[in-house]
């Protein structure tokens, strides 16, 4: 067959638009195929800036529609009227989930993919983590350590713009930031009590990838932080606004939208794969692509799925998966609300703009002596803030006197969200489910996930301590909770493809290449052997560029 | 604020005051001429479908009463009652629930139905029918049912949700965004430490603060 592309790139998203960049900029002729439809940077921001009162639903959205088409998208926190459009519909992209068990699955297909939606929250993984399966048994060990990745967090944040303070900080190593955005003056006063009390514990500024000095045609944050309406200003890393434009540049990308990959084609003979099968969303159209190289970039659940659907004699069960691990192992960060207080003292204060990060405590709990019951530990995200008007909702009264109560600022309160990891299961698990089909007539994918006691013995202890750290800073704890979100709650689904050092134990090496394939790579959340507790996006590009970087170099080296 | 109008003894108030009647007359056909492209595309998309008149009335009532006219229009004058009409057709606000959260597909009139349950516990409050009633003494039996909806050991309760969508609408609203409150879509800065001022507005551009408030 004919090689139409150097490679194919499946996926758009954080990882896809990265793997676009890297090997258009390495000089191959790439294809990255997007299963949702063309999102324009900017003139496709279509509610960017639209008004509350200019929205048929206020920005609330329409409920029944919701409940009909998106009831699980509708329960994410940034799924609103303004955001919809960014986020699948549900009922048109079903899957399964084992029984008794949920799993809430927040997807964004469209170009750009969930780079559109994410947090932003950008933070590298220290040896703490990558030690971690090796330390306590949970999982494969990590084929590489901090000092393979850290020349790639550099590259990485250089490119993308990560704003944030270095503080030394073992558990959370700093990285190459533009300024830092500022504590509010509440944060600022729980930062020293916190502090004073614990030298190890460290408040600091969310390590965004939200500009702060303008970038290569990016402008730095406008502080509306409406980001996932999508920004026009590019000031929040996107492949959009970013990676994009960079693969673009070299004249060698083609992309091609509404195309969901059913499967990867392998040849037997060479032993490697030789393009993709795609079915067009829209048309039912079925076609073919060939390439050297593929990258699957497709999100970490849907990266499994091609490989679990890629079934042949040769793999009969799911492509690159002779060691039968393929779609174990699956994680999410155990998160809740650990806990919210009321903070006095500041009631003459307030601030201007809306900055769109917040607080992050890293972990320190279990480092270098264990200190916890239970293994590797948990960090908090969260921040000050001052109420506004749905406050009126909880409170009595009505009338001349409500009326001018509501319209002032309220109290401080401020709200630490625990993050625990995940250990590696076994039994967390995706499949094919044997039975349902989805709308393109492939088999759903089925999700088997649960928390285990250790997330929730995890959790209990970062209850107890927000609650302190609170006291100690003057505040009063008004809620607090240690039981976790659903699955998938975190929004940081990973693993299924797990990298590691023997073949017979995991699906990918320590380049992120498939062990039973060699011209076969995976580096989106799919590759993860561990969890951290700390947002893994950051991670997931760092492997990427590197991933890149070895692939080509294999080329020119012939090897591929 | 008061919140202790549970504990007094419910005001005695009885008779109807045909003049109220009159007058609510005037407000509906005054909401008429509002531009409410919402509802009138649900009235003229649904059969049947959509507030009666006397329940149209109830909510202007109840959203001129939450959010009176002071030095910015009140309520009914930014179009409130259509909002709340149009959100309980669609179920905003979990109000077209049936257990726990789970909204209900089928029901024409969505929420609506709570609009009844509030006027029969605004009946009881007033021991008279609440929409015959004099605006103060509306008042009266609307904070005196207010204050049983948000004591303490109240959880759901009908009236939580009308008055959250009250709310909704007002603020959301231009006027009430924007005037009563402060609107700024780019800040354009972020300053983490400012005097805050004896007469201050909040901001309805705080998503955070709309989101955890």
């Amino acid at each position: 067959m004919s090689m139409d592309f150097d490679a194919i790139v499946v996926g758009s998203g954080i990882t896809g638009g990265w793997a676009a960049k890297e090997l258009t900029e390495k000089g191959l002729k790439v294809l990255m195929i997007e299963r949702g439809r063309m999102i324009e940077h900017g003139t496709d921001y279509v509610t960017e800036t639209k008004a509350p009162w200019e929205m048929e639903f206020r920005g609330e959205g329409d409920a029944k529609l919701y409940a009909d088409e998106y009831p699980v998208q509708r329960l994410n926190r940034h799924f609103t009227e303004f955001t919809q459009n960014h986020f699948v519909n549900d009922k048109d992209n079903p899957y399964a989930v084992a029984d008794g068990t949920k799993f809430n699955w927040w997807r964004s297909y469209q170009l750009g993919g969930r780079s559109l939606t994410w947090g932003r929250q950008s933070y590298r993984w220290s040896d703490y983590d990558f030690g971690a399966n090796k330390a306590d048994g949970y999982g494969t060990d990590w084929p590489i350590r901090y000092a393979d990745l850290a020349p790639w967090y550099d590259y990485v944040e250089e490119f993308i713009g990560v704003s944030g303070a270095a503080e030394g900080l073992a558990s959370l190593p700093d990285g190459k930031f533009q300024p830092p955005m500022a504590l509010n003056v509440v944060e600022q006063h729980v930062r020293k009590a916190i502090a004073q009390r614990w030298p190890d514990r460290c408040l600091t500024v969310g390590r965004t990838a939200n500009l702060t000095a303008p970038k290569e045609g990016r402008a730095p944050c406008q502080y509306r932080s409406i980001c996932a309406r999508g920004c026009s200003y590019g000031a929040y890393f996107s492949t959009q606004s970013s990676t994009l434009p960079a693969a673009q540049a070299t004249g060698r990308l083609t992309v091609v939208t509404d195309s969901l990959v059913e499967a990867v084609d392998y040849d037997p003979a060479t032993k490697k794969a030789t393009g993709v099968r795609v079915v067009n969303v829209k048309t039912g159209e079925r076609s073919r692509y060939g390439a050297r190289i593929i990258f699957l970039n497709a999100s970490a659940f849907n990266s499994v799925h091609i490989l679990l659907r890629s079934r042949s004699e040769a793999f009969p069960n799911g492509l690159a998966n002779s060691s039968g691990v393929l779609g174990t192992h699956v994680m999410d960060h155990a998160s809740t609300l650990s806990t919210m207080a009321l903070i006095p003292g500041f009631e003459d204060r307030t601030t201007f703009g809306n900055r769109p990060t917040g607080v992050v405590i890293p972990r320190y709990r279990n480092l270098d002596k264990k200190d916890g019951d239970f293994t590797r530990g948990y960090s908090f995200q969260g921040g000050a803030l001052q109420s506004g008007w749905t406050a009126a909702k909880r409170s009595a009264g009505i009338g001349k006197a409500y009326k001018e109560q509501n319209r002032k600022v309220g109290g401080w309160r401020m709200v630490f969200v625990g993050f625990a990891e995940s250990l590696p299961r076994v039994t967390n698990r995706l499949t094919l489910d044997p039975v349902k089909l989805d709308p393109q007539g492939l088999p759903m994918l089925n999700i088997h996930f649960e928390h285990g006691d250790n997330e929730r013995r995890a959790l209990a202890d970062a209850k107890a301590e927000a609650a302190k750290m609170m006291e100690a800073a003057g505040g009063h704890v008004i809620m607090g909770f240690d039981e976790p979100g659903v699955g998938g709650s975190a929004i940081h689904e990973m693993g299924g493809a797990r990298m590691g050092h023997d073949p017979a134990t995991s699906v990918l090496n320590r380049w992120s290449q498939a062990h039973d394939i060699a011209n076969l790579f995976v580096t989106d959340g799919a590759q993860m052997s561990s969890s951290a507790c700390q947002n893994p996006s950051l991670t997931y590009m760092a492997l990427t560029a590197r991933a890149c970087d070895h692939a080509v170099s294999l080329m020119k080296e012939g090897a591929l | 604020m008061s919140t202790d109008k549970a504990t007094e003894p419910r005001p005695a108030v009885k008779g109807a005051d045909r003049r109220q009647v009159l007058g609510g007359a005037v407000v509906l056909s005054a909401l008429a001429g509002i531009p409410l492209y919402a509802w009138n595309r649900e009235r003229e998309g649904r059969d049947g479908a959509g507030a009666t008149d006397s329940e149209k009335l109830l909510l202007a009532r109840l959203s001129d009463l939450v959010v009176p006219a002071t030095g910015t229009p009140g309520a009914v004058a930014v179009g409130v009652p259509a909002f709340v009409e149009l959100a309980l057709l669609h179920g905003l606000e979990d109000t077209a629930s049936e257990d726990s959260g789970k909204v209900k597909m089928g029901g024409d009139r969505g929420g609506l139905p709570l609009l009844e349950e509030v006027k029969k516990g605004l009946n009881r409050h007033a021991d008279a029918p609440f929409l015959t009633l004099s605006p103060e003494r509306q008042h009266i039996a609307l904070e005196s049912y207010d204050a049983e909806a948000f004591a303490p050991e109240q959880k759901d309760h009908p009236w939580k949700k009308i008055k959250g969508l009250i709310l909704t609408g007002y603020y959301t609203s231009e006027v009430g965004a924007s005037r009563e409150l402060q609107y700024e879509l780019v800040p354009g800065r972020y300053d983490p430490d400012l005097p805050l001022p004896v007469n201050n507005r909040s901001w309805s551009s705080d998503w955070t603060a709309v989101d955890f408030g």
